[in-house]
C-alpha cells in the first residue's frame, strides 16, 4: 500500500525535511503519524499525495510508483485516497450534499451514481437530514464529518487525515476518531497526522513518530477499539448507559 | 473526461460568468471595443480593395470639356471622340445634369451653383474597347481642342492602392495590438475567476480531478465571453455600416463606383466576429488556466 525506501526530501531553500526514511504501511492499517511542528509530517503527506516529489529514494503508494509516475497520472493516484483537512475545506456556497457530490463531479461521475453514493456516505457519517444545510449552519464536528464524507465518497483505498481534530472540541474529536475507526474496520487504511497525544493513547493502532525528518519511533499501541467486535458492543452499551 | 460530465462543465463555465459578472462585463466591453475597431479596419480595407478592383476593371473614362464651350461645339467634339479607334461608346453628360447629381449627393453645398454659376463643364462618358490601349487613347483624346482633362482612373486606382496598402498595414498592426490586448483582458478575467475559485480548484485536485476537467469550465467561460462580445460587436458594426457607407458612398459614387453592400457582409461579419471572439476566448482561457495549474494549482495541503 505505502512503501518508502531511503526517501529524502530537500527543499530548494536547502531545508532537509525528510532524511533517509524507510517504512511500509499495509492495507487496512490504522496509523498515527505524530511529531512536533517542523518534524517533517506535512512533507511526508505531501510526498504521499504527490504534491511534492522526493529528492532521493523510492516511493510506492496504492500501486503507483511515485518516482517514475508521469504528472498526468497524479489524479488517478489521488482517486485512491481521500483527504481530510484540519480546516475542513468545505465550500461555503454549497450545501452538505453538494459539498460531498462535488468530489464525485470533479472526477466525472454520472449524476445517478452520485446521488446514490452521496446519500450512502451521508448516512455513514451520521448526517442524514442535514443534506440541505450550508457549512455555516453546522457545528465544527459536523463540518468535519462532511469533510470525512467527501473523503469517503469516491470509495478510496486510504484515508489521509491531516490534523482532523485540530479545529474541533474534544467531544467532537472523539466522535470523528470513532468514525475513522469504523471506516478502518471496513478495510480502508487510515493515516492520521496529529499532535494530540491523548487521542493517540486512547485510540492506539500503529504510531509512527517523526522527528527532525527521521522516523524516531514506530510502535504498536493496543487499544480497546481494535480488539474485537465485543469491545464495540461494550462501548456501545457504555454510551447507551451514559 | 467522460461525456456525462459535459453538461456539468458547461453549466459551471456559464455560472462563472454570472458569479464574476462585473469582471465579465468589463471584459465584454473591452472586447467589443477591440473587435469594433478591428472590424472597422478590416471592412475599410475590404471596401478599398473592392473599389480598386472595380476601378481597375472599369473601361469607362470621363472626358471634361471647357465650360465655356457651347452645346453645339460640345456635340461636334463628341463626334471627334467617337472617331478614335478604341472608343466603343461616347455618351454626352451635360454640366446641368452633373451639378444636379452633385446637389443630390452632396446637398446644400452646391445649391447656389446653378446656370451661369455652374463651375462644371460638359462631360463625355467614354467607354473603351480595349483597356490595354488605355494610355494611348487618353493621350489621343487629350489632343482634341476643347478637352480640358480626362479622368485618369489608373491614377485613382494607384492612389487607392496606396491607401489600401496603408490601411492594410495600419489595420494589421491594429488587429495585432488589439488581439494581444484582448487576449490579455480575457486571461485576466479568467485569472480573477480562478482566484475566486482557487479553493474549489485545490479541492478538485485533491480528489483527483484531471487538469482537463479543471480547465474546461474556465475555457467555456472565456469562450462564452468571446462569443457574447463577438455577437455584440457584429450587431454594432452591422448597424452602423449602412449609414457610414451611405455617407461615404455619395462621395465614392462620384468616381463612378460603389462600396460592398450590407447584404454581402452581415453574414461573414457575424460569423467571423463570433468565431474570432470564441477563438480568442479559448486561447486566453487556456493560457491562464494552464499557467495557474502549472504553478499554484498543484498545491493541496499547502494551500
Amino acid at each position: 500500500m505505502i512503501h518508502l525506501k531511503n526517501v529524502s526530501k530537500v527543499y530548494s531553500n536547502g531545508t532537509e525535511a525528510l532524511k533517509n526514511v524507510s517504512l511500509d504501511i499495509n492495507q487496512g492499517e490504522f496509523v498515527f503519524i505524530v511529531g512536533p511542528s517542523g518534524a517533517g509530517k506535512s512533507t511526508f503527506l505531501k510526498l504521499l499525495i504527490h504534491e511534492e516529489k522526493a529528492t532521493f529514494g523510492k516511493i510506492k503508494v496504492n500501486g503507483f510508483d511515485l518516482i517514475k509516475m508521469k504528472n498526468r497520472k497524479v489524479p488517478y493516484l489521488r482517486r485512491t485516497m481521500g483527504i481530510v483537512f484540519q480546516d475542513f475545506r468545505l465550500i461555503d456556497k454549497m450545501n452538505v450534499y453538494d459539498n460531498i457530490a462535488f468530489a464525485m463531479r470533479a472526477i466525472g461521475a454520472p449524476e445517478k451514481t452520485i446521488k446514490k453514493r452521496v446519500n450512502y456516505v451521508i448516512a455513514i457519517v451520521g448526517l442524514t437530514g442535514k443534506e440541505k444545510c450550508r457549512p455555516n449552519e453546522l457545528s465544527g464536528g459536523e463540518q468535519q464529518r462532511v469533510s470525512l464524507a467527501r473523503a469517503l465518497v469516491n470509495n478510496p483505498e486510504m484515508i489521509i487525515a491531516d490534523e482532523p481534530t485540530g479545529n474541533i472540541d474534544p467531544k467532537m474529536s472523539y466522535e470523528i476518531m470513532r468514525r475513522l475507526v469504523d471506516i478502518n474496520k471496513k478495510g480502508t487504511t487510515v493515516l492520521i497526522v496529529t499532535h494530540e497525544h491523548d487521542l493517540v493513547k486512547e485510540f492506539g493502532g500503529r504510531v509512527i513518530t517523526i522527528n527532525g525528518g527521521e522516523i524516531e519511533k514506530d510502535e504498536k499501541i493496543d487499544s480497546k477499539y481494535f480488539l474485537d467486535e465485543s469491545v464495540d458492543s461494550a462501548e456501545d452499551s457504555e454510551e447507551a448507559e451514559e | 473526461m467522460k461525456f456525462s460530465s459535459s453538461g456539468y462543465l458547461v453549466k459551471e463555465g456559464l455560472k462563472n460568468i454570472w458569479n464574476n459578472r462585473m469582471m465579465s462585463l468589463a471584459s465584454i466591453i473591452v472586447l467589443v471595443s477591440c473587435l469594433i475597431i478591428t472590424g472597422a479596419a478590416i471592412l475599410l480595407s475590404l471596401n478599398v480593395s473592392s473599389l480598386i478592383s472595380t476601378i481597375g476593371d472599369d473601361n469607362q473614362i470621363n472626358v471634361f470639356l471647357d465650360n465655356e464651350m457651347s452645346d453645339i461645339d460640345s456635340i461636334k467634339l463628341g463626334a471627334q471622340i467617337e472617331k478614335i479607334n478604341n472608343v466603343d461608346e461616347c455618351e454626352f453628360y451635360s454640366k446641368d445634369e452633373a451639378i444636379k447629381e452633385f446637389q443630390s449627393k452632396l446637398g446644400n453645398l452646391y445649391e447656389s451653383m446653378q446656370g451661369d454659376e455652374n463651375p462644371l463643364g460638359n462631360v463625355y462618358k467614354v467607354r473603351l474597347k480595349d483597356l490595354s490601349d488605355y494610355k494611348d487613347t487618353i493621350a489621343e483624346i487629350k489632343t482634341i481642342d476643347g478637352v480640358t482633362s480626362v479622368s485618369d482612373r489608373a491614377a485613382i486606382a494607384r492612389t487607392l492602392t496606396k491607401l489600401n496598402y496603408f490601411v492594410t498595414l495600419v489595420g494589421s498592426w491594429v488587429v495585432l495590438i488589439l488581439g494581444v490586448v484582448t487576449l490579455f483582458i480575457i486571461s485576466n478575467t479568467i485569472k480573477m475567476t480562478m482566484y475566486s475559485r482557487r479553493f474549489e480548484i485545490s479541492i478538485m485536485k485533491s480528489v483527483g480531478a484531471t487538469n482537463t476537467f479543471v480547465r474546461i469550465p474556465f475555457i467555456i467561460e472565456a469562450m462564452a465571453i468571446g462569443l457574447i462580445a463577438g455577437i455584440l460587436s457584429s450587431i454594432v458594426i452591422i448597424s452602423i455600416y449602412n449609414p457610414v457607407r451611405e455617407s461615404a458612398g455619395n462621395m465614392i459614387s462620384l468616381i463612378g463606383t460603389s462600396t460592398i453592400p450590407l447584404e454581402q457582409i452581415w453574414g461573414p461579419v457575424l460569423l467571423g466576429f463570433s468565431g474570432i471572439g470564441v477563438l480568442i476566448g479559448a486561447l486566453g482561457g487556456f493560457i491562464s488556466i494552464t499557467k495557474y495549474l502549472r504553478k499554484e494549482g498543484g498545491e493541496i495541503l499547502g494551500w
